[in-house]
């Protein structure tokens, strides 16, 4: 399997290029084009808790897996929002991956809900994040995010605001802090809650935040 | 940086940046640029509220009043009149954030909208952004707000403008790429919704594209700046008002 990411980093795009016999499982929606020669199943992966568990997380419920059974093909994939996509083979330990960043992923990579307590919540990246685990070398994963994505080293400590962040490695603890030192301060600041990170491991985090974009625009909207 | 499409009866002005310049890198452009500063102890980045990414833990954020700085109760009273009456018209966030911290840091800056940043070194310069165009600074830099006069609020970009100068590092962001157009002794018209901002010796004034009623209402320009004179002026390669529109008609 040989995945290129075109047109980076505004309007990124995963070009999947699968041998005989190789498959990629993606969100459901996220094909752009594929040769005629790949096979497109759908399922819910996990069953019916899966699919809820997944719809719940903000992935879709069901998912296509692509599989190349009559010789080479390729599928293009995109997330919906312009940006940045990035191709991740996953470490040892894992990955954590906002759910709404995860596009598509080696059929063999264990892609589970979890809950990711209420500081997530409360910081806004909703209530549950995923853990993607592989189970052998060489499984990749790919996802996407609102601008473009940085891996930022973290060696200590690290403060994200957060909307900008889009996985993280599982060797890294996270919580919930005011950005400012006092809580006007952190709120008239505009930056309110921020991640701090710990540990040793790598963050990504995408460029733009969203729903700052969204308010932005939102704000001189004639009223509907 | 002198595009030979622009000459023509023009020459390329250059603008040296010498003088020793914040170490900063900007990144992901042209669509989704975002700003890293590294700090040493003492220096101080002052940023757009909310515009932080992530920063070092060693630097501390200090949230002040967008209005420059001065003490005093009645000052601080008319600092905050002054950082109301740009939040709403002149479209820069009432609060600005102070990066500082005993020891080094690094922080990342980027804007809600998607776009460029451009970094300009000033030593003395005046340079004129429209409103929301600025970003942050490093150094003296005062951030005043400019009445573009009564023809100007016909432009709903362009009522009010920023005038940054003083000594120090300054970067400003687009919506969209940004395009440098040097003048010297000639003119050019821009579309007032893709103005980012100009410097150096020129006259601007708001005027319509065409002539007559016909090409003011039917050619979709409305108002332009039209500059003449030296200088430089920076133009964006999207227009958001052209964005607030196509997303309306969606919604109905």
């Amino acid at each position: 399997m040989n995945i290129n990411v075109l047109y980076r980093p505004g309007m990124a795009m995963a070009k999947v290029e699968l041998q005989h016999g190789e498959a990629i499982r993606a969100e459901a929606g996220a094909m752009i084009g594929m040769s005629t020669s790949l096979n497109m199943q759908t399922g819910m992966t996990g069953g019916l808790g899966g699919g809820l568990k997944r719809m719940f997380g903000g992935e879709s419920f069901f998912q296509n897996t692509y599989t190349a059974h009559n010789g080479p093909g390729e599928v293009l994939l995109a997330h919906s929002l312009p940006g940045d996509i990035e191709v991740m083979e996953i470490p040892q330990s894992g990955l954590f991956i906002q759910s709404t960043s995860y596009i598509a992923s080696h059929p063999a990579v264990n892609v589970a809900t979890e809950v990711g307590g209420f500081k997530n919540w409360f910081g806004g990246e909703g209530l549950f994040v995923l853990r993607a685990t592989a189970s052998g070398p060489g499984q990749s994963v790919v996802f996407g995010a609102f601008g473009g994505i940085q891996m930022l080293p973290c060696d200590g400590s690290l403060l994200i605001d957060n909307g900008h962040l889009v996985a993280w490695d599982t060797t890294l603890t996270h919580s919930l802090v005011k950005s400012g030192s006092g809580f006007i301060s952190s709120f008239l600041s505009g930056e309110g809650l921020a991640f701090r990170f710990q540990g040793r491991g790598r963050i990504w985090i995408q460029t733009r935040n969203p729903k700052e974009f969204g308010q932005s625009i939102a704000s001189r909207l004639p009223p509907v | 940086m002198c595009d030979p499409r622009h000459t023509g009866g023009r020459v390329c002005l250059w603008f040296p940046d010498s003088g020793e310049s914040m170490q900063h890198q900007i990144t992901h452009g042209p669509s989704f640029s975002m700003l890293r500063v590294d700090l040493n102890p003492g220096e101080t980045l002052v940023a757009e509220a909310g515009s932080m990414v992530a920063r070092s833990e060693s630097l501390q954020m200090a949230v002040k009043l967008n209005a420059g700085g001065s003490s005093g109760f009645l000052s601080k009273v008319g600092s905050l009149l002054i950082a109301i009456v740009r939040k709403f018209i002149g479209g820069e966030s009432l609060i600005v954030n102070h990066f500082s911290g005993p020891s080094a840091g690094s922080i990342w800056i980027a804007p809600a909208m998607s776009g460029s940043i451009l970094h300009r070194r000033l030593q003395g310069e005046k340079l004129v952004l429209s409103s929301g165009a600025y970003v942050a600074s490093v150094g003296n830099v005062d951030v005043n707000m400019k009445f573009g006069g009564l023809s100007s609020i016909l432009a709903k970009e362009g009522a009010f403008m920023l005038e940054v100068g003083g000594q120090g590092d300054l970067w400003f962001n687009s919506y969209g790429g940004i395009e440098t157009v040097d003048l010297n002794g000639g003119t050019y018209i821009v579309d007032n919704g893709h103005l980012v901002g100009y410097e150096g010796n020129l006259q601007m004034t708001m005027t319509t594209a065409g002539k007559g009623l016909m090409s003011f209402a039917a050619s979709g320009e409305g108002v332009v700046c039209k500059f003449s004179g030296s200088g430089r002026i920076y133009i964006q390669s999207r227009n958001v008002e052209s964005l607030i529109g196509y997303v309306t008609r969606l919604l109905v």
